[in-house]
């Protein structure tokens, strides 16, 4: 049983590591600081789908969230002025009833996040990889050709947006 | 790996991220951080689905798939949401969105 014990352990470490980062990036002024405490949010994420057995897609998230959109976010800091003015929306008059809405909403997602008390099912032979690969290119092959045009035009609309008129 | 943690430790995890990306959301008026912020507000749906998909007695994994489809758009949305914020940096030059209202009716 050393072994939950362990797990538990992680699990501890990986909770306030995403939600520590995930609040050093709303409240920190430094925008660079702010992408790179993301980045880490996000590495914290592929440790929690490693412990709940989504060994493929914490390979994914490695790739895609630490590696490019981090890049991406780091090279629109780059180009952009870092402006002073931050939190305007905070302390207003609204706050407290807002609070009071807010409150219930809150309790009722804790209480039913918690109904939820069975483990994650071990993953078989292979980990999640091959069922994973059977759903995306048996059950959803055409959505994931869509996915590649999403894509292509994100692409195109990136560039066309950022280009400059030659006059 | 035969987890002994309850599948609602990770959906409050999630619940919690997904808040604070909201927060982050309202509060901030820089552009970049907005999008960052957005994007933590994905990766907390994304744990919520990965965290079902694992429930179990569930054979098949089709909420690790949406997770994959989930990263696609948000590759894309990035990339474009990046560019439309230079293209408005580039015509006046602020990235504060309290500041941007050229299409405000």
């Amino acid at each position: 049983m050393t072994f939950g014990l362990i797990e538990t352990v992680f699990f501890a470490l990986l909770t306030m590591g995403i939600v520590g980062a995930a609040v050093g990036v709303v409240f920190l002024k430094r925008i660079t600081g702010a992408a790179l405490l993301m980045a880490f949010t996000f590495l914290c994420m592929a440790g929690m789908f490693v412990l709940l057995g989504a060994e493929t897609i914490a390979a994914f998230q490695v790739l895609i969230y630490v590696g490019a959109i981090t890049v991406l976010i780091l090279y629109g800091v780059m180009f952009t002025p870092q402006t002073d003015r931050a939190y305007s929306l905070f302390f207003q008059k609204q706050t407290p009833i807002a609070g009071l809405f807010v409150l219930p909403i809150a309790i009722f997602v804790a209480l039913f996040a918690f109904t939820f008390r069975d483990s994650p099912a071990p993953s078989g032979k292979g980990g999640d990889l091959v069922p994973l690969a059977t759903s995306v290119f048996r059950d959803f092959a055409f959505p994931f050709e869509i996915a590649s045009v999403l894509l292509l035009a994100a692409m195109i609309g990136a560039i066309v947006l950022v280009k400059r008129e030659e006059d | 790996m035969v987890s002994t943690i309850p599948i609602g430790a990770f959906i409050a995890v999630s619940a919690v991220l997904f808040f604070i990306g909201v927060t982050g959301v309202l509060i901030r008026r820089n552009a970049v951080v907005i999008l960052m912020c957005v994007e933590l507000m994905l990766n907390a749906t994304n744990l919520a689905l990965v965290a079902f998909s694992r429930r179990a007695g569930l054979a098949d994994e089709r909420g690790s798939v949406f997770v994959v489809f989930v990263f696609v758009v948000a590759a894309a949305e990035v990339a474009v949401g990046l560019a439309i914020v230079l293209s408005v940096y580039r015509n006046r030059p602020t990235v504060d969105v309290d500041e941007v209202h050229a299409m405000k009716g």
